[in-house]
């Protein structure tokens, strides 16, 4: 028995080419159905759980378009891609790329580093791309510096204190943490050019997850990493890739590890493994992690601690992109939700990508200084008590599911608000900016990073 | 009861997101039921009006007038009193009440947290001052609704 549950257009994994999809409702599954002329059907699990996929669809958000657009043509999404008149949400993040080398050779990367041509931008070219940001996203403006391994360039922090000079508000590095483990010099010197947090890739506590997903153990050296940014007051958000070959079963523990480390450790972000730039295998069902999956995985693995309904849509991407939760680290060290699906969404469902920023900018930030309780003296207000704990000792647990080939849809791309700029001044969402098909060839990827590499 | 609102009143219950006619329904529903509390000249009154308690905090020197001082509202709500610390120079006008310093259970979004209040353990009932509301108890609520969005 299965219902058609909905239409889209979505991308043939084998030549890219864009097709009609239909979201067809089977065995309390979600599926993509779709026909490519030239390379048949394909039909991809893309959520476990039917009521729940449609239950999400009360947490969509009133949209804003985006401030500028580099691309006039429209009805040709995610074909042609810059922002296009098609798309329907702000930049909140905007990744930007300073190489696609790395001082690993992961078997899992999203960026396939380290493969085909040597991208390493100038900093002219880098400059350019901090000014299309400044032209056509509204502020705050939060980047994220990712590669390849960032911190490969030594010439990191001043490319650091160029953007915070030309006015971009919050600055992350995405980073395996390695250089930092070795270097705490180095991640002193780029906290004081102006980086505001880590966003560091973590994905367990066992040396056999890292043989899987990064090829060797690195164990060792992940936990030196956060050693040394709680020596000099990073704060870090956890990026765990999830697999169900590898991690999903381990996924508790990175949670309660982070407990451990809060105010160090301000988030822990999961991602479901996603079959886009080098991956070891061609995806089947089972090769996937849908966001139903991880959240009853972290409702198991954290006895309830965290419950699936701790979990809501941030809102401002596609509401079936991502989830969150937030919770006050109480003193015995349990989490204390602050977010839960039974309150219902947010009332203001407008100006949504605003409020991302903010957060960004804000919330994620190593002290939290943007609540203020007034000494009340001997009072006894346990109300400020919480809140003057929540202003430290919080910790974000979410999840973005990346789009890939199998699993695209453009009204996801449309809805995007995290966005890979470029240096011929485009914004293309991220996950479309990485998407490569079963051979390996990309809408946007390789195409612009090999215009714009040493031959 | 003739109500007045001075402009640096006005400007604070615009900052504060309230509305003037709410704050009017507050001093006068306390002005039909006597039902508000009395120090000196000082008279504070409260309603909950939609998902908010207002109180306003009025002169009462003047004959038939009440001139408001400030305004001031939380989301939380109110729930048992957890105990009486001691006197404080507030009387209850319809009843004659001593009004007491304590603590009383206040909720917001299903998380209970005690606070200091203005209490009537006769009435089981109580009064959030401003310094609270507006420092504490808005942290609170912005904290939650932050996170929520």
């Amino acid at each position: 028995m299965s219902d058609i549950i909905g239409h889209t257009n979505s991308l043939c994994p084998k030549c890219l080419k864009t097709v009609p999809a239909t979201k067809v409702a089977e065995d309390d599954k979600v599926y993509l159905l779709k026909e490519c002329p030239e390379h048949g059907t394909e039909k991809v699990l893309i959520w476990r759980g039917v009521a729940d996929y449609e239950d999400m669809k009360r947490y969509a958000a009133v949209q804003s378009k985006p401030l500028r657009l580099a691309v006039k043509e429209d009805n040709n999404c995610p074909q042609i891609c810059g922002l296009c008149p098609d798309h329907v949400q702000h930049t909140c993040l905007v990744v930007m790329e300073i190489t696609n080398g790395c001082n690993l050779k992961c078997p899992v990367c999203f960026a396939s580093a380290n493969e085909r041509y040597k991208f390493s931008p100038s900093i002219e070219i880098i400059k350019g791309m901090y000014q299309t940001m400044l032209d056509y996203v509204n502020h705050p403006i939060c980047v994220q510096i990712s590669g390849g391994e960032p911190t490969i360039r030594d010439d990191l922090p001043e490319i650091v204190r160029m953007g915070k000079a030309m006015g971009i508000d919050h600055i992350e590095v995405n980073t395996n943490g390695i250089r930092f483990a070795e270097d705490i010099e180095f991640l002193q010197t780029i906290k004081e050019a102006g980086v505001d947090s880590l966003y560091f890739s973590f994905d367990g506590l066992h040396g056999d997850i890292y043989k899987q997903t990064c090829g060797r153990d690195i164990l060792a050296q992940k936990l030196k990493c956060i050693e040394n940014c709680e020596k000099v007051g990073m704060g870090v958000t956890l990026v765990c890739v999830v697999s169900p070959n590898i991690n999903l079963d381990r996924v508790g523990e990175v949670i309660n590890f982070a407990k451990s480390k809060v105010p160090t450790i301000k988030g822990v972000h999961f991602q479901p493994i996603s079959y886009f730039g080098r991956f070891p295998i061609s995806p089947k069902d089972e090769d996937r992690v849908t966001i139903p999956d991880l959240l009853k995985a972290i409702e198991e693995q954290t006895n309830g601690e965290l419950m699936v309904d701790s979990f809501i849509p941030t809102s401002c991407s596609n509401i079936h992109c991502d989830a969150k939760s937030m919770s006050v680290v109480m003193e015995d060290g349990s989490l204390f939700p602050l977010t839960s699906r039974a309150l219902g969404p947010p009332k203001e469902t407008n100006a949504i990508a605003t409020k991302t920023r903010t957060e960004i900018s804000d919330l994620w930030r190593f002290i939290e200084d943007s609540l203020k309780v007034e000494d009340e003296g001997e009072e006894v207000n346990e109300w400020g008590s919480f809140v003057d704990r929540a202003k430290t000792n919080y910790l974000t647990v979410s999840t973005m599911a990346f789009q890939d080939a199998w699993t695209s849809e453009t009204e996801r791309f449309r809805n995007c608000c995290i966005h890979t700029v470029t240096p011929d001044g485009k914004l293309i969402p991220f996950c479309l900016f990485n998407i490569n098909s079963q051979e390996g060839k990309t809408l946007y990827r390789h195409e612009m990073w090999s215009k714009y590499s040493e031959k | 009861m003739q109500v007045t609102i001075p402009d640096n009143v006005k400007e604070l219950i615009a900052k504060r997101g309230l509305k003037e006619s709410d704050v009017l329904d507050v001093v006068n529903t306390a002005a039909q039921t006597n039902h508000y509390l009395k120090k000196g000249t000082d008279g504070l009154a409260k309603k909950v009006i939609g998902d908010l308690t207002v109180y306003a905090l009025c002169d009462l020197s003047g004959q038939g007038t009440a001139v408001v001082k400030s305004a001031y509202a939380h989301k939380m709500k109110l729930g048992k009193i957890v105990n009486v610390m001691g006197e404080s120079e507030w009387k209850s006008v319809d009843k004659g009440h001593a009004i007491a310093t304590g603590h009383v259970e206040i909720e917001y979004m299903t998380v209970k947290r005690n606070g200091p209040a203005l209490v009537c353990p006769a009435c089981n009932e109580a009064w959030v001052e401003e310094y609270l509301a507006t420092k504490t108890l808005a942290a609170a609520e912005g904290l939650f609704e932050a996170k929520r969005a």
